[in-house]
């Protein structure tokens, strides 16, 4: 089934209120991955990086997120 | 499809107007080609404390045919230095609206740093034949931490485990 305007809103207020219990910190860990993404030769400046916008729509979005989000709490 | 930015990017270029590109959408360009991270239509630009600058950028956003609002309202005019230097003052935002829900917010704020700082490590990536400077992704997701919004927190709920997917990908490949 099709999800209708509401669905969208209150997938994004259940999102709201789990992001208020969220603590992300920023690890060691999560600095390296940083990084290590930052350090990509794709990643330097003179990139190309015409493609990205069409990827955009195949994406996950916000309601997604709270889904996630869901699932690993 | 042509990326929704490079108007205003090419624009922006004509009158010299200074930025960055942070936020979620800089995030993204970090993502691996074809793919991005995060759905998002909105773009912020990070301004130097510059009202001569937001003149300009003000200038290239009417060149690109977006509209500018101030808050939910359209920005006043005329938009000349002396707006420029209240919205400076005030460190407020604008934002430039057009076609395809495209949005950008014109911000003189990042949460954690200085204009500065996010230039001198600022990354050119190319889109369509435009350069747009982009912050170190460092820089976004720290900043995001130091925000500190509903919406920072669900960034980072996601984005660590996003890089960690990319890496492992590319480990496999």
């Amino acid at each position: 089934m099709k999800p209708t305007i509401e669905d969208g809103l209150r997938a994004l207020r259940e999102a709201s209120e789990l992001a208020k219990d969220i603590r992300i910190e920023l690890t060691d860990e999560y600095l390296r991955l940083i990084a290590a993404v930052e350090a990509m030769p794709q990643n330097q400046s003179g990139a190309e990086k015409g493609s990205r916008w069409l990827g955009d729509r195949r994406s996950v979005d916000l309601r997604e997120v709270g889904h996630f989000v869901a699932r690993r709490s | 499809m042509t990326h929704p930015l490079t108007p205003l990017a090419r624009a922006l270029a004509a009158r010299s107007g200074r930025y960055v590109l942070i936020g979620v959408s800089g995030a993204n360009l970090y993502g691996p080609v074809g793919q991005a991270i995060f759905v998002t239509n909105d773009f912020d630009f990070f301004l130097p404390l510059d009202p001569e600058n937001l003149e300009r950028v003000w200038n290239a956003c009417d060149d690109a045919g977006l509209e500018l609002w101030l808050n939910a309202e359209p920005l006043d005019r005329p938009r000349d230095r002396w707006l420029a230097e209240r919205i400076i003052d005030r460190r407020a935002a604008t934002r430039a609206t057009g076609s395809n829900e495209l949005a950008v917010d014109l911000t003189p704020v990042m949460a954690g740093f200085d204009f500065d700082t996010v230039w001198q490590e600022h990354r050119d990536f190319v889109i369509e034949g435009v350069t747009i400077p982009v912050a170190r992704l460092l820089h976004i997701v720290t900043s995001k931490h130091a925000a500190g919004r509903d919406k920072d927190r669900l960034f980072l709920a996601t984005h660590r485990e996003a890089l960690e997917q990319l890496l492992k990908k590319i480990d496999t490949d």
